[in-house]
């Protein structure tokens, strides 16, 4: 196969590929500023993420980073910092696709906007160290990896300078996300002092020794170090209590940029967490030496997160607004992978990982709808968006879809990674985390539905301009819509993936 | 014979092509569906013959056609796994129940012909559809080899006799009828439905025969004498087993579960020929019949069959006594025939039983029928009042419900003198030791002189005297459709006691048992379905009068004197030419008669003073309480929605402070779960 | 005479919560981008006082790149500040409070 011949290096291809992309704007933007050749830049930076999807995909079918007689094994690069493995490709896959579609959805989203090149920079910029994060190996490359995807997003969300909104969200975001950075390095350094080492495997082994020997003397500050990173993880992935900055940045950043955080960020920070997770932290050398099992820490992070998450969303009277609490709802279901972790299979990870996939989609799907209905104007809550469903019956059908996959119906995606993160909480013995699941999920159908029924049987307000059908969004929407239907069909191959990848971190 | 039994699905799956055809296709046939009605029965009648030939030969069929569902779940018996499936059983008694089910319905779709047809009815494919799948459900019912799948097809004959019942359903009565039909036997079947859930928990099976069969298994269980369920595993039997006879009660409309039978009449007298003869009333005692092994397991059991058999044959007997309508006597008398059989098999007189469900399948049918000739004769008026000297205006008609009526009343040697007395003889020769059954006996040797007085009084009614209406003095006349099936029937009811001439057995020595041979096993049977079989399941000890041939004589002779007194009664009252209403002289108890002891008005009152106001308490509950249950919820996770937004105060350095007292929170919680502050 | 590691740990604890105490009382952003860098810095003296302790030099590298990072944060961070002051004519954290609930 092509790929053998290939260097090492070459395996990070869907990275460099991003910041080539990003690297190729951040040039164009030096050079002409000012410059509103939309196409060109929506273009480059649409292209550039599918090339990097392509050639995730292409990776993952080919079987790099699987182990057994068909893959090439996990490959480490520079001393083991970064890693391309499963998991790594999968989540490029999901970033690669989300930032697609948000490029895609920008062209129209972003039209009028004075700096078109430095945003199409900053978000590849962003995409790159999520890609990054996906492949970290060790707390340094996380740490530059989650900076480098956290500073662009900051500016991101403040990109409309004479919008109030999205200042207080970019000041909002940019300072809950200062303090968790430095919560989150100071616990690399405890983790750091405690052990010695910060890449990962070498951290287990320490650990792994240390539990045997009995001489390890700092189990206080490696708990408290634990600690510290779960906070840097819970505010990437905008859970409880971390979870301060998410409504106002969602519901203040343009709605593309919301869709990029709410998805391919959350997803991003969920892999260095399990990364660090199953890799760095053995759970029974760690809680032989701390003394207390770091699930737990998960349980009650996740059952908090889904019922704040959830019974926020659900008097919600702003959809975007709405959005962002479902979206750290979606975060507490998807840490009930690392909260199951403790029963030792590879299905409740596995589990989480679809999830993520499928909320790539229906999650960036909804937000890009919230963009659509800006671009029109036609107002921010669920009153303004009555009876859309007459004008815009494509969209509207498409949100139609999203709602109900969010909400976890049957038929549709995100009813099977529900389903499975549920039994993969039975399995794991978590029936309290299931039972949670079950009852937020039931509620988060009462505020979704909502808004199916505003677009679709609620009158429309007396006069109402015809609404214009911008390309870009509803390219992007559409995709969205049909890949939430796909992966019904399509599941068995993801499914397949995801547990593989999953099976291959615990292994 | 070989391959014969290659084609028995094909007895039931015709009557289903018919039903199809006839549903589908019958607005543009020619007689309306009756044609293909009438070859699927026939083609069913000339396969059960064939069956029974086979049978006779010494073969026997039990084959498990298709399996629908499996579980692995464990029985209290520990048998592991269980199948549903569907397969065909037919032995000796499946063959001939197979044989007298299509006759009738041939029989009765030929009737049709002239009742229905000729008479201009409308909807007739409805009608030869719900005949074809009654037929069908029936046949299927018959030959059924496990329980749950007798539990279906018992519940689609439930289902078509709804449909024919109600099939004038723009008259007010006809669809009350049918709905009460429907739901009193759905009472009863609910307490069939838990018995098969019961019986297949238990024994993890639901076969009839075989080692393999719960009936086996419930009599290793005894055997063992351990316990099921908690109790004594000969409870446990008794316990389910009347259960399965809650669905029972129910078809075969024994008290106290008979109310819907008389009204049941609002259907077509075809369809009642039908259902009182060979299917809906039949599949009741059938069941019995079928799994008489379980039910031999159970003294109790049996003793509660009996009992409530024979208090059904008297006390359906005196209610026929006072009706008027033609339909209603026989529906009376259907429902204390039934009691009879039922008397029968509780003695364990399973040859009797059978024996009078098949001669009462001739005879009812040819009564029913008889009885359809003379609607048709009268211009459709029912009151007997009304009629009066058919006798020499219809004298087919006449002759043939004649030899019903004798059969009906045990006028030896009608067929049905020979298998009541056999029920009755049964009785009796148990009754002298067992106290219970000996009042059951008594029960049902009282009803014989109310059988023969309401017999006769039909017959004088009807047919004798003088003309009391227009339309019994020009009736209508009858064609060969309706004359055809009453002649075979005629000639069935007055020889059909041959099959089993036990007494002249008894009393000479002659061989004349042929019944009793046949289901016996001596040409061939299921090992342990056999009477022999049964006979040494059974507890009861029996005693004699003297000597044997004496007991008989006695029975014999105390039934044939009540059932002549019975008749001379009716024939002193009412066979002269202008017979007067002595109802009057009756009194208080005429009255209670007449209102059939008050069963539909305490059921009614059940219905409506009882289970209404729980329904409403029930309903109220439900409202209120889980309603407002299910409201409250809401209404609290909504209003908690509005504090818990509360928190994003939108001011940063709140966020700040919630964040770190989160996360110490946090702390605290893990470093009291880790010991870190110890 | 070298010094303990529990007193580095120490100090850098006592640096990281005055930081904290910085983010929770001041309202002044800039006081509260300072705050951040105390609490990074408390990080760094950790770094460098453990990589002593143990003998590598993995977290004085690791120092390095926090102190760019940390750089690059507060050119963001000024950045955003610009844009506040531009349009709440304040650098008041606590004034925009436009989205709430």
């Amino acid at each position: 196969m092509a790929v053998v011949e290939l260097p090492e290096w070459a395996a990070l291809a869907p990275v460099l590929i991003l910041a080539g992309t990003a690297l190729a704007l951040f040039v164009f933007d030096s050079i002409n500023p000012r410059s509103t050749n939309r196409t060109v830049l929506a273009g480059t930076a649409a292209i550039g993420s599918l090339v990097a999807l392509g050639v995730a995909v292409w990776f993952t079918v080919a079987g790099v980073g699987a182990s057994g007689l068909e893959g090439f094994g996990a490959i480490e690069l520079f001393d083991g910092q970064l890693v391309v493995d499963q998991m790594a490709l999968y989540f490029m896959i999901i970033v690669a696709v989300v930032t697609a579609l948000v490029s895609v959805a920008s062209y129209d989203y972003m039209e009028g906007h004075t700096y078109q090149a430095e945003y199409y920079s900053l978000v590849m910029l962003a995409a790159t160290g999520m890609a990054t994060m996906a492949a970290a190996n060790s707390l340094v490359t996380i740490l530059i990896a989650l900076e480098l995807a956290s500073l662009p997003s900051y500016a991101l969300v403040a990109i409309l300078k004479d919008n109030r909104g999205s200042i207080e969200a970019g000041l909002k975001y940019f300072l809950i996300g200062a303090l968790s950075s430095a919560i989150f390095v100071y616990g690399i350094s405890l983790v750091y002092g405690a052990t010695g080492y910060l890449q990962l495997d070498a951290i287990a082994t320490q650990l792994e020794t240390g539990a045997a020997d009995g001489e390890f003397a700092y189990g206080g500050l490696l708990g408290l170090g634990i600690l510290m990173l779960i906070g840097g993880f819970a505010f990437k992935t905008a859970s409880v209590p971390f979870h301060f900055w998410a409504p106002e940045a969602y519901e203040g950043a343009p709605a593309p940029i919301a869709a990029f955080l709410s998805s391919a960020s959350k997803a991003a920070g969920f892999v260095i967490a399990f990364r660090v997770f199953t890799t760095a932290f053995p759970l029974d050398a760690t809680s032989a030496l701390i003394g207390v099992d770091w699930t737990l820490a998960f349980v009650i992070l996740a059952i908090v997160t889904m019922t704040v998450g959830n019974f926020a969303a659900a008097t919600q009277q702003n959809v975007k607004r709405m959005l962002a609490y479902s979206s750290i709802g979606h975060a507490g279901y998807a840490l009930i992978g690392l909260a199951g972790l403790g029963a030792g299979s590879e299905l409740v990870m596995g589990a989480a990982m679809m999830h993520l996939l499928v909320y790539g989609f229906m999650n960036t799907g909804a937000f890009l709808f919230v963009a659509l209905a800006e671009h029109w104007g036609v107002g921010r809550t669920f009153e303004d968006y009555n009876g859309l469903g007459q004008r815009a019956p494509v969209a509207c059908f498409a949100l139609v879809i999203f709602m109900f996959s969010l909400a976890g119906i049957p038929p549709l995606g995100g009813f099977w990674s529900k389903y499975f993160l549920f039994t993969g909480a039975i399995e794991a013995g978590l029936l309290v985390v299931a039972a949670a699941l079950i009852v937020n999920s039931a509620l988060s159908l009462y505020y979704y539905s909502r808004l199916v029924k505003a677009v679709w049987f609620e009158e429309p307000p007396a006069a109402r301009d015809s609404l214009g059908q911008p390309t870009g969004l509803y390219a992007a929407i559409v995709f969205a819509a049909v890949m939430t239907v796909v992966l019904l069909p399509g599941f068995g191959p993801v499914v397949e993936t995801a547990l593989d990848a999953a099976a291959a971190m615990i292994a | 014979m070989e391959g014969v039994f290659d084609f028995a699905p094909a007895i039931a799956v015709f009557p289903l092509v018919a039903f199809v055809i006839a549903l589908a296709f019958g607005k543009h046939l020619p007689k309306k569906g009756a044609i293909p009605g009438i070859l699927a029965t026939g083609g069913s009648l000339l396969l059960s013959a064939l069956m029974l030939v086979a049978v006779s030969s010494g073969e026997v069929y039990h084959e498990t056609l298709y399996e629908w569902a499996a579980g692995d779940a464990t029985s209290a018996t520990g048998v592991e796994g269980i199948a549903f499936t569907f397969g065909i059983l037919i032995d000796p008694l499946a063959a001939l129940m197979l044989v007298i089910v299509s006759l009738v319905a041939f029989l009765v779709h030929v009737f049709s012909l002239g009742y229905m047809n000729a008479e201009g009815e409308t909807g007739l494919p409805r009608y030869y559809a719900g005949l074809g799948l009654f037929t069908f459900s029936m046949l299927a019912f018959v030959y059924a080899d496990n329980l749950l799948m007798a539990f279906m097809f018992f519940e689609l004959v439930g289902l078509c006799s709804f449909l024919l019942i109600g099939f004038w359903f723009r008259t007010k009565s006809a669809p009350s009828a049918a709905k009460k039909a429907f739901l009193v036997t759905r009472f009863g079947d609910y307490f069939f439905l838990i018995g098969v859930v019961a019986i297949a928990a238990t024994f993890g099976t639901l076969q009839f025969a075989g080692d393999e069969s719960f009936v086996a298994a419930a009599q290793t269980a005894i055997d063992d004498g351990g316990t099921l369920f908690g109790f004594d595993a000969q409870t446990w039997v008794t316990i389910t087993g009347l259960l399965v006879l809650g669905g029972v009660l129910g078809k075969s409309a024994q008290f106290p579960l008979h109310t819907w039978l008389p009204d049941a009449m609002e259907g077509p007298t075809t369809v009642s020929a039908l259902i009182h003869a060979a299917t809906m009333v039949a599949a009741g005692v059938y069941l019995v019949a079928r799994m008489f092994g379980y039910y031999a397991l159970s003294p109790t059991t049996l003793a509660i069959i009996a009992f409530v058999g024979g208090f059904t044959a008297l006390f359906a007997a005196t209610m026929g006594v006072v009706k008027d309508d033609i339909k209603q006597v026989l529906a009376y008398s259907t429902i204390s025939q039934y009691g009879y059989m039922m008397l029968g098999l509780g003695v364990g007189g399973y040859v009797a039983g059978v024996f009078h469900l098949m001669n009462h399948a001739f005879f009812k049918a040819l009564l029913f029928l008889g009885a359809g000739s003379v609607i048709v004769l009268m211009h459709h008026e029912q009151d007997m009042w009304k009629m009066g000297g058919l006798k020499d205006k219809a004298p087919v008609t006449y002759y043939t419900f004649l030899a019903g009526a004798l059969a009906l009343a045990g006028i030896i040697p009608f067929s049905g003198f020979w298998s009541k007395d056999e029920i009755l003889y049964d009785a009796f020769i148990v009754g002298l030791e067992e106290p219970v059954i000996m009042a059951a006996y008594a029960m049902g040797l009282a009803a014989v002189f109310f059988t023969g007085f309401y017999t006769f009084r039909m017959v004088f009614l009807t047919f004798h005297g003088e003309p009391r209406s227009e339309a019994a003095e020009d009736p209508h006349p009858v064609g060969w459709s309706i004359k055809a099936p009453l002649i075979v029937l005629g000639v069935l009811a007055v020889v059909a006691g041959a099959a089993n001439l036990a007494p002249v057995y008894k009393l000479t020595g002659l061989e004349l048992t042929f019944l009793e041979s046949w289901l016996d096993g001596e040409y061939g049977a299921i090992e342990g379905l056999t009477y022999g079989a049964y006979g040494e399941l059974l507890a009861y000890e029996t005693g004699v009068v003297g000597t044997e041939q004496l007991t008989v004589m006695i029975a014999a002779g105390l039934s044939l004197l009540l059932a002549f007194s019975g008749a001379g009664v009716a024939w002193k009252l009412y066979n002269v030419p202008e017979p007067v209403v002595y109802r009057d002289r009756l009194g208080r108890v005429g009255d209670v008669i007449e209102a059939n002891y008050y069963q539909d008005e305490y059921q009614v009152w059940l219905a409506e003073g009882v289970t209404l106001p729980l329904a409403r308490a029930a309903d109220r509950f439900d409202q209120t309480a889980i309603d407002g249950a299910v409201d409250g919820v809401s209404t609290a996770s909504l209003f908690g929605s509005d504090r818990l937004k509360r928190i994003q105060t939108g001011i940063v350095t709140n966020y700040a402070a919630l964040l770190v007292t989160g996360f110490i929170v946090l702390l605290l919680v893990l470093g009291y779960a880790g010991g870190w502050f110890l | 005479m070298t010094v303990g590691i529990e007193y580095y740990v120490l100090l850098s604890m006592l640096l990281f919560c005055i930081g904290l105490f910085g983010i929770l009382t001041r309202r002044n952003a800039l006081m509260f981008l300072m705050s951040v860098e105390l609490m990074v810095n408390a990080a760094n003296i950790n770094l460098i006082a453990f990589a002593f302790y143990h003998g590598n030099l993995t977290g004085q590298v690791l120092a390095l790149f926090v102190m760019a990072l940390a750089a690059a944060e507060v050119a963001i961070g000024l950045g955003i500040i610009l844009v506040l002051y531009r349009n709440f004519r304040d650098v008041d954290v606590t004034v925009p409070t436009t989205m709430r609930w």
